[in-house]
């Protein structure tokens, strides 16, 4: 990669990053006492992941997840903390495995978006999850179903906010290829 | 939909605490979130509760900031509480109704868990109200310089942070921009189902991801015009001071993880 490629790179990860924080902050719904929301937070991430690959989507993701923190803390355990904030929003980058290449066509861009989404959906969800297993390691009491609990609270506002950022990537490639196959 | 947002919680005020080094706050932080778990000893939880309140009272933030942030966690704090006041069978029994009783081991461990959360998310805001953003990047850059060895490009993250965090009030000019323009030519984005409201946000967010891309363009470009190659030989502006209250403080807390550690061997 050329110096000049990796300097446009880098801005548009900063970009994406603070687009994100902005979009986070237009929530649909916000009532989950512990964290989380449905709002479109993911998609600055995930078009940066589809747009330029796995690196720079994890490096989105990374940076969005130190601010949200930063602005939003919710921390009661170190190791939760590392996970639910830097950890789960750098593993949604991992959609740009299914990147879409050139010459693909309408059904293969949306199977390959549906199938990035929901890899980096799965994986954020899959940190959440863990931290949750943590926190709850930490203060429940024996006896409680700690599992159970971290799966529903988790799946309750990821699995909306994943279908609404599908719906919506989706529809944005439709309206412009140019934002997720720049030229 | 655009007043009253407030990026960050930073409250500027002349304190002491405002002046630390961020890195010895981070540093600090970091070590009282690790070791205020190792320990149940009413000593140690007593000089956890010492040292956050004197930090406290010392940065000057008043509290009702502490309490609009923990509006949540109140809740959060109360249910573990609860949780642990009825599920925990040791000591004697306290209370006996038809259908729970409270055992005095409840009380305890409910309480100690209550008290260490509390102190522990009081700790973490202070850290984000005194410190402002920019100076959090500079201090995660500096302590995240180690893992430069294993190719992780610290200095390039730090730096699309600081970017992030300036173009977050532009970007968010520009949605608001965006948002008028299209409710000048009669989009609704307030009434309807879900799916409408879903549609009329595509044509918001194509100008914004379009726009915003471009603005990443005429950066790199900018950046390149002044010389930007890497982070190699690259100077700072502002520069970090550590100061004699920064290592002052800091022994403070080292004081603290040992002894927890000393504690927990001798228990």
């Amino acid at each position: 990669m050329n110096n000049s490629r990796s300097t446009l790179i880098m801005a548009e990860v900063a970009m994406m990053a603070a687009l994100a924080v902005i979009l986070d902050l237009l929530t649909f719904l916000r009532f989950w006492p512990q964290g989380g929301s449905v709002s479109l937070a993911m998609l600055p991430i995930l078009v940066m992941a589809f747009r330029r690959g796995v690196r720079p989507g994890v490096a989105t993701g990374l940076i969005f997840g130190i601010i949200n923190m930063i602005y939003n803390p919710f921390i009661v355990h170190w190791l939760q903390a590392l996970l639910d904030y830097p950890v789960a929003f750098a593993v949604i980058g991992l959609a740009g495995l299914f990147t879409i290449k050139g010459k693909a066509s309408g059904p293969q861009v949306v199977i390959s978006l549906i199938l990035g989404v929901t890899a980096g959906v799965a994986m954020r969800f899959l940190a959440h999850f863990t931290a949750g297993v943590v926190w709850f390691g930490e203060f429940a009491p024996e006896g409680t179903p700690v599992a159970v609990y971290a799966f529903t609270y988790n799946i309750s506002y990821l699995l909306p906010s994943m279908i609404v950022c599908l719906i919506v990537l989706i529809l944005l490639n439709t309206g412009s290829r140019r934002i997720l196959q720049p030229a | 939909m655009f007043d009253n947002v407030i990026i960050g919680q930073y409250v500027p005020k002349e304190s002491v605490i405002h002046k630390m080094d961020p890195r010895s706050k981070l540093i600090i932080v970091l070590l009282f979130i690790v070791f205020l778990f190792l320990t149940r000893h009413p000593f140690i939880l007593g000089m956890a509760v010492i040292l956050t309140f004197t930090a406290f009272s010392m940065s000057k933030i008043p509290f009702g900031y502490f309490i609009k942030g923990m509006r949540f966690i109140a809740i959060i704090i109360f249910f573990t509480f609860i949780l642990h006041l009825f599920m925990t069978r040791e000591g004697t029994v306290l209370v006996e109704w038809p259908l729970l009783t409270i055992y005095s081991g409840g009380v305890i461990e409910g309480s100690l868990i209550a008290l260490r959360l509390f102190l522990l998310i009081l700790m973490a805001s202070l850290l984000t109200l005194t410190t402002t953003p920019i100076d959090l990047t500079d201090g995660i850059e500096t302590l995240m310089k180690p893992l430069k060895k294993v190719n992780v490009p610290t200095h390039e993250l730090a730096l699309m942070m600081s970017i992030a965090l300036r173009f977050i009030p532009t970007l968010l000019g520009e949605t608001a921009k965006i948002v008028k323009a299209q409710m000048a030519r009669g989009a609704n984005f307030s009434e309807g189902s879900l799916w409408k409201r879903l549609k009329a946000l595509i044509p918001v967010l194509i100008p914004l991801f379009v726009q915003s891309f471009k603005r990443a363009e005429d950066l790199a470009v900018a950046m390149e015009a002044r010389g930007y190659n890497g982070g190699e030989g690259r100077t700072k502006f502002r520069q970090l001071k550590w100061k004699p209250l920064d290592t002052g403080a800091l022994s403070l807390f080292i004081a603290f993880a040992v002894l927890t550690v000393i504690f927990r061997f001798f228990e």
